[in-house]
Formats: C-alpha cells, structure tokens, sequence
C-alpha cells in the first residue's frame, strides 16, 4: 500500500470541509476521487500534499507518518503535486518550470529531461518558451511532467482535463496509464471527465459533503443515473 | 570647447541622476519589485551600510572593501528583519507599510542614542578633472559604474543561478514551489537579505558623498520607492532601467532648463503621469509589447 488516509479532518479556519475520511491506494493503482462540485476532492488533495492542515487523522505514505510533514518533505519522500489550476511558473521558461522539479528531496542536481521529453515531446519543442504563454493543455503536460523530473512514487493530479482540449485530454489519459504500465507509478486523480475516468481509473471513490459515500468500478460510470447521481453532469 | 563643456556637463548631470535613481533602487527592485513587500525600512538599511562603511573606513579597512562590509552586514541584518518580522506580513501590503515604517523609526532613533546625531564622514575618493571651465568629480563616474554592475549581477542572479530560478518561482506561487521541494523560508530570508545587502552597499556607496547621520536613510527611501513603482514589476530589471532613465533624463532636463527645485517637481510630476498612463509600470507596457510582436511574428 502507498497510501493510507484514516479518519482525516481538514478544512479552512473553523470550517470543516473534509470530514473523517478514510482511503486506501494500493502500488501501481490508478484511483479516481469524483463527486459534485465544492464536496471536498480539492480540499482533501491539499491536505494530502500538506497545503492545508488537518485538524485530526493520520496521513501514512507507507508506513510514514506524514501528517505533520511539510509540503517539501512529502514531495521528498515520493509525492508528487499536480494541483488543480495547474500551478506552473508563467514567468519562467518551460525548461527552468523543469528545473523546479530538481529541487525534491532537497540539493537540487541537474537530471536529463529525456526521460520528460519522451513522453511529453511538446516540452522539448517549447523549452525556451514562457511558460504562461503555453496552451492550456500544453502546461498540463508540463505540470505532470515537472514532477516526473523529481521521481515520485506517486502522483496526485488535480483535475488535469480543466481548460484543455478533447484531443489533449486523451492523449493525457494515455500518459497517465502509461507512468503506471512502463514507470510502475501510483496516481491519485481527481477528475469529472467521464471520458478520461474511463480510460484511466481501475475504480472510483466517490466523495459527497467532505466524506467517501461509496466505491464504484469504473465501468458502472456508464450508467447514465450512476454519472448522474455522483458526478456534477 | 565652451559648448562642450556645457553639453558635456548636462551629460554628467544625466549619468549622476540616472546612477543615483538605480543605486537608491536596486535593493528595493528585489524587495518591492520582485517580493511586493513595501519596505519603508529600506532607507535605514541604507542608513546602516554606510555607517559600516564609515566605522571600518575609519579602522584602517580601504573604501572598496568597507563597503562589501556594508553589503555584508545590511544583508544580515535583513535576514535577521525577515525571519523575525517581516515573514508574518506578506501579502499584507498595509500591514507591512506600517510594520516597516516602525522598524524604520526604530533603527534611526536607536542609532541617534547609540551614535549620536552624526559621524565623522569619509572623505570622496578620486578627486576631480577639468573640461574647460568646470570641474568635475570622478567618484559620481564610479557611482553610476557601480549602479549598472549592481543591476547586471542581480539580474544575472536572478537569471542564471538555481537560486534565482526557485526565488522567481517562490515570489509567483510559494506554495507550489514548496511542493516542489523548495524550503520557501529559506528562499524569502536570502532575497530578502540579498535586497538589503544591494541597500547595504549602496549605502555605503553614498555615505562618501553624503553626510552620515541616523536619518541617512530619508534622502533615498522616497526616491528609491518612486523610481521601482515607475518602472512596474512585469519585469523588474527592465522596469528599473527605463524609470531610472526616463525619470533621471526629465530631471536633468528641467534642472537646466529651469532650476534644480522645478527639476525634482518635474520629475516626481513625470513619474505621476506615467502611473496614470500605465498603471502598472513602464516594464508592464514592455512586456506587453514584446508579447505583441511575438504574436505578429509566429503568424
């Protein structure tokens, strides 16, 4: 098991928005965290990467008690952060957005790109660009790919089909079974793309008002009342 | 060779103003331009660099090399103001305008009880030479030298170093670097410091032209603020050098058109209509520019 959350708490000041969630993710899966719009699913990956405090529960990566740890130390320890948004440095090139990905684990070393650039071949062409001046779908790629450079055990992508195109979202979805089939990474993916769910998840937790409600294989999200009842369709 | 010296004058005048403008500035670019934290202290950063400079001028040490001791001692004690204070107040743009104005009373009455109300002054090295008539000194040519190579090496720092890549990322997102892996605290305290150490040595750059008192720091502080929020922080570097040089440029015109009074009030009437035109600064019209012309060219 790579990740075990029990009972976990968290939110803004004194408002509770995850509320006692528990969730397991086993080596090598691919988990979809679905559920309406405002349930949780951003807040909970906040609190897994450590932006947000939690108010109570344990966080383990491994057996590593992470809970307490800062966002740098969890990526140091094989988390890697796609949030929601994107979170690329628009300011800064394409290559030195890479760069950024150096700094896990502490004294930044200098890494080949190639191994990014294979499987993101866009970045390759657009290395000296700015990266705000990039598409949509474009710093996707760059956001996944930036934490590729740092090695993670595990990846928690935050919403990657937001503000990209269709052709790019398949072609993401094809990246992210790929990191996982060739790259034997762990990938914990928020998600409301029905299309990108399907290509990707090996099943789904679902999430409603900050707690799981329930698990649901990835093939019964072609129900129509099933999407309907948890999804925001 | 009267009209040269008269036309070589105006542009002596011109490399003095835009030398003062980018000096006073270039701590501050780093610290309201790139951090957006108002440092109204910044002054008595300053203010300190040039009393290090004199103290060890004083014990024998050469200029050149009291004044890295200034930059030495300015960027600690700015470290030291970071960690302490100044963390608790970013993104706090008035709360840190009053936080940092406090700290700025504290550090010139502390050192008018410590030191008194003056120091013995360091004398300007290098002397003068002649163009016709007139004579003019050296050391205001090394002013402006040095003002460039400080705005050279922060923007090469900023450009070139791993550092300078995880300090721009941190200022743009700090969370997200610190998802990275960046210890973001760390970044802070050393921009911070490295902001105060350009003050510290261009305090001490000044303190050999200048009377050295605790309220050192009043002569650069408005000017230094004036000149970074002209330029914008699109691009600080850039912004600095085209608000240094078109403010420096309307001064030095006014001055001898007018008199020097009028040719500060143009100036600060200059920088006025420049933020009302381009509120956010003169580098923000560049960089849009530059975006503009890329666009043209893809197609």
């Amino acid at each position: 098991m790579v990740l075990k959350v029990n009972h976990l708490s968290s939110g803004y000041g004194n408002v509770k928005i995850v509320n006692d969630v528990s969730l397991e993710v086993n080596t090598k899966e691919i988990i979809a965290l679905i559920g309406r719009n405002g349930v949780g699913k951003t807040t909970l990956m906040k609190s897994l990467i450590g932006h947000i405090k939690s108010s109570s529960g344990k966080i383990y990566l491994h057996d590593i008690d992470i809970t307490k740890l800062s966002p740098a130390k969890r990526a140091a320890l094989g988390i890697g952060y796609v949030p929601q948004g994107r979170g690329i440095f628009t300011r800064l090139s394409v290559l030195d957005n890479l760069r950024m990905g150096e700094n896990v684990g502490g004294n930044p070393r200098s890494t080949n790109f190639e191994r990014v650039f294979q499987f993101f071949p866009i970045l390759k062409e657009r290395g000296s660009q700015k990266a705000g001046s990039l598409s949509g779908g474009e710093q996707q790629q760059l956001s996944i790919g930036r934490v590729l450079v740092g090695n993670p055990e595990l990846i928690l992508l935050d919403e990657p089909s937001e503000g990209v195109q269709p052709n790019i979202v398949q072609t993401i979805g094809e990246i992210i079974r790929r990191l996982r089939d060739e790259e034997g990474l762990t990938v914990l993916i928020v998600e409301q793309n029905l299309d990108l769910i399907g290509a990707v998840a090996d099943h789904c937790v679902v999430m409603d008002k900050g707690s799981i409600v329930t698990q649901l294989a990835t093939k019964d999200l072609n129900n129509p009342d099933v999407a309907r009842k948890y999804l925001a369709i | 060779m009267e009209t040269f010296a008269a036309v070589f004058d105006v542009i002596y005048q011109l490399f003095d103003n835009i030398g003062f403008l980018i000096l006073a500035a270039s701590g501050l670019v780093i610290i309201f331009g790139m951090m957006g934290v108002i440092n109204m202290a910044h002054g008595e950063l300053m203010m300190i660099g040039a009393y290090i400079t004199a103290f060890s001028y004083h014990a024998g040490i050469p200029a050149p090399i009291a004044i890295i001791f200034a930059g030495i001692g300015a960027g600690l004690v700015g470290m030291i103001l970071e960690r302490l204070v100044i963390r608790h107040f970013y993104k706090q743009l008035l709360s840190s305008l009053v936080v940092t104005w406090g700290l700025s009373l504290l550090l010139s009455q502390g050192f008018l009880i410590i030191f008194g109300p003056s120091i013995l002054n360091v004398p300007t090295p290098f002397g003068n030479f002649p163009i016709g008539e007139q004579t003019f000194g050296i050391y205001r040519l090394v002013l402006f030298a040095v003002a460039i190579a400080m705005v050279a090496s922060v923007w090469a720092i900023f450009t070139y170093t791993k550092f300078g890549t995880r300090a721009r990322a941190t200022m743009e997102d700090p969370d997200m670097a610190n998802a990275l892996g960046v210890n973001t605290g760390n970044i802070y305290a050393l921009t911070f410091g490295l902001g105060c150490a350009m003050g510290g040595i261009a305090g001490g750059m000044f303190a050999l032209t200048a009377t050295i008192s605790p309220f050192f720091g009043i002569n650069y502080t408005p000017l230094a603020f004036i000149t970074v929020v002209t330029g914008g922080s699109a691009n600080a570097i850039s912004g600095l050098i085209s608000s240094a040089l078109s403010l420096a440029g309307i001064q030095t015109g006014i001055n001898n058109l007018v008199n020097v009074y009028i040719g500060y009030v143009a100036m600060i009437g200059a920088a006025f209509v420049i933020l009302l035109i381009l509120p956010k600064g003169i580098s923000e019209y560049i960089e849009r520019r530059k975006i503009r012309v890329r666009k043209v060219t893809n197609k």
